[in-house]
This record gives structure tokens, sequence and C-alpha cells, in this order.
């Protein structure tokens, strides 16, 4: 086997990695802006995809793998990982696709046909129309149902296309934006409509099967989200008491009756009566998946290979400790979660036991506007939650990243603040609560002065030693203004302040 | 790109510093803070656009410009509509007034703190 990755970030690494472990032949692909991506190093081979939206070409990945003589692609997230008509690609060019069948994947992972799929296995779904496709199809569905509501991308996930609504004046302007959206991420501007459960908790299970059986390695809470935008998850989940059988037992039910094949996630809204819906079927690796790998030591990507390869499925083992994840984007969560981008000029990561860090990034790299803000994943083990959880937080606190917004530091407030110790995580808990942006404490103050004040030395005695008597001529063919606010430290001013 | 140790009362305190052109990064126990030389080009700063001119608050694509010089808006009409990392993002209008001059095309790729709408009383 010899296995393209057609993706990017964090999860094309991680996939790397168990490439490299298993001693299997592979291929990266990157765009323009991704030539110097940390996944592209480490892949046996790299080819070039072009601009920007190359990574959900269809053509130009098959053509990378029949250029570089791959014989399986694994699609990671995102991008084509939920496309059946590239997996339906894959085999007609006798590549394997590591992930399910395109019937499968459109029985499950396609949300109107996965309702009715769970509707037939018996599995309770969401009160909500499958099919709007127009204004008026949604203005009739929310009539019926109410609000607030939730429309929804029928193609997609991660949150994207999906708009919520709270008053009929909202409607046609979020179902507009819902469908650019959908059309941006997934090349597909079908929509549906559901009632919004509140509050509840997000509890999915992680399923492998092999077309014919099926086994659930347990079940991820990820209630704590923004924008519909998973950021912690973790394992075992508080919501899931004596439910957690049938929960299970649904997820494989609903895996054997698509003829599942592969790793996949059925996801479940938790309502404040404690009852469950099915929400839909990630047909492919979850974001979370080290969660469940800490708890039960099985590689699922590892697991995806062998399963596409022809492979047993893994024995189920019974889970052990817990175990959390955190996820590192680059944006501002105290300006609306805008997204960021810039250049990673210093980063550290934590060296510690009982910890393990997923990461697309590495100092120097360039994080462009073009992709996903999750730039990594930290995840911390315990034999309880309380222990999982002090290791994560000093985990945090161990990571610097300088170089552009993140948001590590509401990361930190987050695994720290009370509800989170108490477990009262739900899915607005983030959004309806607010976040103070770090306070600098003096002495952080008093080291950007320094920092500054050194800086304009330092170019000052350079451009005295190229002969500038004046201080005005500078390296790199850029002019230093000798009154700029380097020289003139009482302008200087925190960016964050005031 | 260094770290500065400062010991202060049997303590010892670390902190990660790194310097653009514009201005300081500093870093403290997992958060960190940007010092920005010229205020105007800070997040902080696009994203409040007290003023006359309305800043990208991010970097990212202009998917649609909803106003023309001259048009009267209220606060919190949508003026400009800007895409980054697959996430839409409403620019609105900081105040009531009109259209001065609009500084961008949709599908123009544009950097955070420029100067997206004018504003005028």
């Amino acid at each position: 086997m010899k296995v393209l990755v057609a993706n990017r970030g964090e999860i094309a690494c991680r996939i790397f990695h168990t490439l490299r472990e298993m001693g299997i032949a592979s291929v990266a692909v990157a765009t323009d802006p991704d030539r110097q991506a940390p996944h592209v190093w480490l892949a046996d081979e790299a080819v070039a995809l072009g601009p920007a939206e190359g990574y959900l070409d269809p053509a130009r990945i098959l053509a990378a793998a029949r250029q570089t003589g791959a014989t399986a692609i694994h699609p990671g997230y995102g991008f084509l990982a939920q496309n059946a008509a590239f997996a339906r690609a894959c085999r007609d060019a006798g590549v394997i696709f590591i992930g399910p069948s395109p019937e499968a994947m459109l029985a499950l992972g396609e949300k109107r046909r996965a309702r009715a799929t769970a509707e037939a296995a018996g599995v309770p779904v969401i009160p909500g129309v499958a099919e709007c496709d127009t204004l008026e199809a949604a203005r009739a569905a929310a009539k019926r149902l109410g609000y607030p509501l939730l429309i929804k991308a029928a193609g997609g996930g991660g949150g994207k296309g999906m708009r919520r609504v709270d008053a009929p004046g909202e409607l046609a302007e979020a179902f507009a934006a819902a469908r650019r959206e959908a059309m941006a991420a997934f090349a597909d501007d079908r929509l549906l409509v559901e009632k919004l459960i509140e509050p509840a908790r997000h509890v999915e299970v992680q399923i492998l099967g092999d077309g014919r059986d099926a086994v659930a390695l347990g079940e991820r809470e990820c209630s704590l989200q923004r924008r519909y935008q998973k950021v912690i998850e973790e394992s075992p989940s508080l919501a899931v008491g004596e439910g957690r059988k049938a929960l299970l037992e649904e997820a494989v039910a609903l895996a054997r009756a698509a003829g599942y094949a592969g790793a996949g996630t059925v996801e479940f809204l938790v309502g404040p009566d404690g009852a469950h819906y099915f929400l839909e079927v990630n047909t492919r690796l979850q974001v979370e998946h080290p969660v469940t790998e800490m708890l039960t030591g099985i590689d699922l990507v590892r697991a995806q290979i062998e399963i596409a390869g022809g492979g047993p499925l893994p024995r189920p083992v019974a889970p052990r400790g817990h175990a959390i994840e955190a996820r590192l984007y680059a944006e501002d969560p105290y300006r609306d979660f805008l997204p960021s981008s810039g250049k990673i000029l210093m980063l550290e990561w934590p060296v510690r036991p009982w910890v393990r860090i997923d990461a697309g990034i590495r100092e120097g790299t360039e994080v462009s506007p073009f992709y996903d803000p999750l730039l990594a994943k930290l995840v911390a083990w315990g034999g309880n939650r309380e222990e999982a959880r002090r290791r994560l937080a000093a985990a945090l606190r161990e990571t610097t990243l300088l170089g552009l917004t993140t948001n590590q530091s509401f990361l930190l407030d987050v695994v720290e603040s009370d509800f989170f110790i108490r477990g009262e995580t739900f899915t607005r808990t983030l959004e309806s609560r607010s976040w103070a942006e770090p306070e600098a404490p003096e002495e952080v103050r008093r080291v950007a002065r320094e920092a500054a004040r050194e800086a304009m030395t330092a170019m000052t005695a350079m451009a005295a030693s190229l002969g500038a008597s004046d201080g005005t001529v500078t390296p790199g063919g850029e002019w230093v203004d000798r009154y700029s606010p380097w020289g003139s430290l009482g302008r200087f001013r925190m960016g964050a302040g005031t | 790109m260094s770290w500065v140790t400062i010991h202060r009362d049997g303590k010892t305190h670390r902190y990660a510093v790194a310097r653009t052109r514009e201005g300081v990064w500093v870093g403290w126990s997992g958060r960190s803070t940007y010092f920005a030389a010229d205020r105007k080009s800070s997040p902080a700063a696009a994203h409040r656009a007290v003023h006359d001119d309305v800043r990208a608050p991010m970097t990212g694509k202009v998917v649609a410009v909803k106003v023309e010089p001259g048009n009267q808006v209220e606060a919190g009409d949508i003026l400009v509509v800007l895409e980054a990392m697959k996430m839409e993002y409403r620019l609105a209008a900081p105040r009531t007034g009109t259209v001065a001059a609009v500084h961008c095309r949709e599908g123009e790729l544009v950097d955070l703190g420029k100067i997206l709408v004018t504003l005028a009383e």
C-alpha cells in the first residue's frame, strides 16, 4: 500500500505519523500557500496542488495519486472526506478510499438521508424538515416548528453552513448566509431545518465497521462549542449515565444497517430531560479522535488503514481513565472569535507526561487565511476527570505561541473555570458567558517596553555601522523613521488596551 | 525570539518575547499580548472602528459589498461581508451616517486593518 493524504494541517501530520510507524510509503499534497507547511515534510514525497482551493479538487487529487503510484487515499476530515462522488471516483480509478463506501456515506453522511436511516433503525431524531432548499420551504418549516431553530447544510458539518434563527425577521439573511457558506465549504448548498434543542449536551459515539459488523469504542462529550465549532472534548461524558448502553447499541445498529466500513462517529444531542436525539453521522475520522485513542489505546488511523486493506475490526476494549482535549485555534476569542493569521514567531510545546499534542504548525509557519483555524490539539489523560483537567491546564500554561492571536488564554480560563470543574457543560455555555481578555501584568509591559528599546538601539547601531551618521539607513532596503514609535516609548501602548 | 528571565522575591519569572516590525509579542504562563507601536494596526483598534473609517477586523476575502457611496446607513447595517477560514463575518456600520467611500471590491483579499468603507456624517 502507498497512501496519499488528501489533507493538510494537524490531521495530515497525524496520519503521516501512523503511516511512518506502519512502514507504509506516503504522499503529501500541498497548495501554493502550503508549500512550506509541516505536513509536506512528514511525507515521503509531495505533489503541488496549485491555488488554495486545491484540496477540494477531486481531479487534481486523483491525478496526484496516479502520478505518484499511490494505491490508497486518506481524506482526513473536511475537504473531500465526506464527498461520496470523490469516494466513487477513487473506486472507479482503482484507488482505495480509506473510509466508508460511497453508498454508506450517502445513507449516513448526508444529513437528510441519515435522518431517514436513523428513523428506520428506530433511533430517535430531532423534530425537523429534511428538505428546505428554498426560502419558502424554510418559512413553512419555521411556521410548523416554531423558533428558535437551526438551519444546517445537508452536505456538511463542523458548523459551516449552519445558522441559528431566533425570530422570523432573521430567517432570510441566515438562510442566504448558510447557503453561501455551505457552497464555499462543501460545494453543496442544500439545507435542512430543525428545531433547536436547548439547553443541550453534545455526545457522540466512536464506531468502527468492516462493512458487515461494527463495534463502538465509547463516547465523547463535545458540548463546549462556539459557533457550533467544538472547543473542548472529553470522555467519558458526564451527560451519559444509565443511558450509555442504549446509546452505544443504537450507534452500532445504525452502522450495521448502513453496511458501514471504517471509522465513523454517531452524534447525539442530549436534551434537558436526559433524552437523546440522533443528530448526524460523521463518516470520517473526527478532529477529537485522540480522546478515544487515549482511553482505549487503539490507533484509529491504523484501524482505518487495516479495515480498508481487508483486515479485521479491533477488539473493543474497556475505556480506561479520563481524557480531555483542547483545540488551539487561530482566532480571537475576545472579538467574536474572528480568525487570525500571521507568522508563528515563537513556539514551544509542553513536554510532560500524560499529554499528547497533535500539531500542524512549527516555528516559522505562516498561518494563512484560507483554511480552518485549527492549529493544534492538546490532549491530557488522567486516572479521573480532575487529574486529566489539571494536566491539561498545566500543559496550556506551558505552551508558548507568539506571532498571531490564538484562543490559548481562553482555553486556559475555560479549563480552570468553576463550571468546567463541576462538569456543567452545555452547547451554549461558552457563548452565554462573558470572557475577559487577560490583563498584561506590569512586568509584562516592562518587558515589552524593554524589547522595543533594544530593537531601536540595535537598529541605530546597525545603521551607524553601515555608515549612516543620522541612523536613517536600514538593512533590507526599508526606511526607519527616526521619529517612529520605536524611538518614542511614550507612544508605545498595548494593542489590546483601552 | 527570546526568553527573558526575571528573578524577583525568590521566584523566577519567564517571559517569551518576539519582535515584529510593528510591535512586540510577549508571552507569559500560557497567555500572550501584542504591543503594537501603531495602535491602528492592532486587532483591537481595527475592531472598534469608532471613527469614520471601517477597517477589516481580519485578513480575508471580501465576499459581498452591501453599500455604495451616498447610501444612508443605520448603526448595525451590514456594510461588507468578509470570509476567512471558511467562516463569514458581517461587518456592520458602527454608527448612523452616509457612506463617503468604499475601498474594496468583491473577491478582493484584504489585510487586517485595511480601510474598507469610510463614513461621513
